[in-house]
């Protein structure tokens, strides 16, 4: 694999007596869309965990670039490049909608606290730099004219656009969504897929944790199964629909 | 145009700032409001603390001692001027916040709050067990008035003045911080450490920060204070005066920069009406609080604004009709 941005090996992690992760390696090509699939508690969480930075690995390697990012702080790893959202979508309900993508920029600008207590023109032209990307963002995914209204009143559909713009904001290499489908009805699911498109055309690849099957096979380049941490299988849409031990996991769910 | 809207009431408090002496002629009700003043700059740090990053203290009263203690025995036994007094006072503050404030808080909610309070009691302890050094449970008297060269602010008029502006330039400074870069940083750890995490602010650092910057505003209050009064005992900075510093900013409203100034108004004003609170001052403060955070937890200035909006809505509907 000759172009690889994110690359994870031999990743292992325990809670307890539970092993979340088990001797996990996969790689994620540059400017794909990579899922990550499994049934509920396969480890798909504490995976982008990991990645993020969120979680140190009890073993294993995670390198961004080739360049080797375990082991960092997760504040350290989004300015390295790797952006996320949460499954339980995590916005600020204290700020506004604008706000909240504005904190998105705090990776690309530089106003400490003195320099903004005192406003030196340099602050207050960052200032508007940060005020007119975050606008740009929440226009990106649909959200310009809810920018004034407090982020907690909007409704989950919202709020998961609202992650992914502030997201968008740190201009991330690599973004890692967890679930972002979940509580969207079909035609904001729709939108999302769009949305998720138009962010890979911008050259960032992305990884999503999803249990929409539908939309799962509709955008991903790549596909990883996991199921009780463990890779079982890995491929293209087609590949993983016609893998018989994907769909004994599946079935076996279900039934 | 929210600048504007935001430089006018400021401008209208100014206005209303430089209007009051000349219709209040008691001096009593003058020092007062000194008072107020100085706890609305110590508030103010708080609410940055509180309101803002989302962490509490109940230690805040021991950086006011520090800060007055500091600059209390420098001036008064060292001769020390009073800038440098002042700075180092509240340098002493920033030196031991970084330092109690990295192991503090790494720690959350109620932890946060024990940990704080305890800090405030080791320093109250302290206070009253060096006697030698802070004069121990008698305090420190006849700590010389504020000068600045040869002129004395040796009146109430001339520290009131003096008092709310500094006030008046740490609002502006403050103001500007909350609404920068920073200001946002801090309201996303309120709103939620992990999100702040994923977007590259360092929650560890940021909290410090806060902490130190907090203390910094509590010490320059605690200046204020010993050198108006002239004197200072451990009783000024207990743990009662922690919690009184933390009822303020709840009652004002976490969050909003005007609180300080509302809180601190009501709660010196009214204690000293109904001065027969003297006794039960803490049930007094915990029913307070209590109630704040209940009935109505964005405090008073919440509490106009949705009772302002309300009427406006009403307003409307009948324009309607
Ligand atoms: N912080 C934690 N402490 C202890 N156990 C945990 C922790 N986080 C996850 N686990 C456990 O690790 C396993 C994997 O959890 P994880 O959240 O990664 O699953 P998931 O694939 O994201 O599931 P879902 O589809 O429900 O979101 C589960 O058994 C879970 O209970
Ligand atoms: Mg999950």
């Amino acid at each position: 694999m000759p172009d690889a941005i994110l690359k994870a090996a031999d990743i292992t992690k325990e809670f307890g007596g539970i092993t979340a992760l088990k001797d996990l390696s996969f790689a994620v090509q540059e400017g794909a869309i990579h899922a990550i699939i499994g049934p509920n508690g396969a480890g798909k969480t504490t995976l982008i965990n990991v990645l993020s930075g969120f979680l140190p690995p009890d073993t294993g390697t995670i390198s961004l670039n080739n360049q080797v990012i375990t082991g960092q702080k997760s504040h350290d790893i989004a300015k390295l490049g790797i952006g996320r959202t949460f499954q339980n979508a995590e916005i600020f309900g204290n700020m506004s909608v604008l706000e909240n993508v504005m904190v998105g920029r705090h990776t690309r600008t530089s106003a400490g606290l003195f320099s903004s207590a005192l406003t030196l023109p340099r602050a207050r032209r960052e200032e508007k730099q940060i005020r007119d990307h975050a606008l740009s963002c929440l226009e990106t995914v649909g959200l310009l004219d809810l920018a004034a209204v407090a982020a907690a009143s909007i409704p989950i559909g919202n709020q998961r656009l609202l992650e992914v713009a502030r997201a968008l904001a740190s201009e991330p290499r690599v973004l890692l969504l967890d679930e972002p489908a979940a509580g969207l009805n079909t035609q904001e699911t729709r939108m999302l897929a769009e949305l998720i498109r138009s962010i890979q055309q911008r050259g960032i690849t992305v990884i999503i944790v999803e249990h929409d099957m539908e939309l799962v096979m509709d955008i991903s380049d790549d596909i990883l199964v996991i199921n009780f941490g463990e890779k079982i299988a890995v491929g293209s849409p087609a590949e993983i629909q016609a893998n018989p031990e994907v769909i004994a996991v599946y079935l076996g769910e279900e039934g | 145009m929210r600048f504007v809207r935001n430089y006018s009431s400021l401008l209208l408090f100014v206005l209303l700032l430089a209007g009051i002496p000349f219709f209040v002629e008691d001096p009593y009700f003058l020092s007062i409001l000194v008072f107020v003043g100085i706890y609305s700059i110590a508030t103010m740090g708080l609410n940055l603390l509180m309101g803002y990053a989302g962490q509490i203290s109940l230690g805040h009263a021991a950086f006011y001692a520090i800060g007055a203690y500091t600059s209390g025995i420098l001036t008064s036994q060292y001769n020390v001027n009073f800038f440098l007094s002042g700075g180092c006072a509240i340098a002493l503050a920033v030196v031991v916040a970084y330092i109690i404030g990295i192991p503090c808080l790494r720690l959350k909610g109620h932890y946060l709050a024990m940990g704080t309070l305890a800090f405030g009691e080791i320093v109250y302890i302290f206070l009253n067990a060096t006697v030698d050094f802070t004069g121990g449970p008698s305090g420190i008297a006849a700590i010389p008035e504020f000068r600045v060269g040869e002129f004395f602010f040796d009146s109430d008029l001339k520290f009131y003045i003096l008092v709310w502006c500094i006030f008046i330039l740490l609002f502006v400074v403050t103001r500007n911080i909350v609404h920068s870069r920073m200001g946002r940083a801090l309201r996303s750890l309120h709103g939620s450490e992990q999100a702040a995490s994923a977007m590259g602010v360092n929650v560890a650092d940021l909290k410090v920060k806060v902490f130190v910057l907090s203390a910094a505003y509590a010490a320059l209050a605690g200046v204020l204070y010993a050198h108006f009064v002239t004197f200072i005992s451990p009783q000024t900075s207990d743990l009662m005066f922690s919690i009184r510093l933390v009822t303020m900013v709840v009652v004002g409203g976490m969050g909003h920069l005007w609180g300080c100034v509302l809180g601190s108004a009501i709660l010196t004003v009214l204690p000293e009406m109904l001065s027969y609170f003297e006794d039960y001052d803490m049930l007094i403060y915990g029913c307070i609080l209590l109630g704040m955070v209940m009935f109505l937890p964005g405090g008073l200035t919440r509490g106009a604004e949705m009772l302002y909006a309300k009427c406006v809505k009403k307003a409307g509907k009948r324009g309607d009709a």
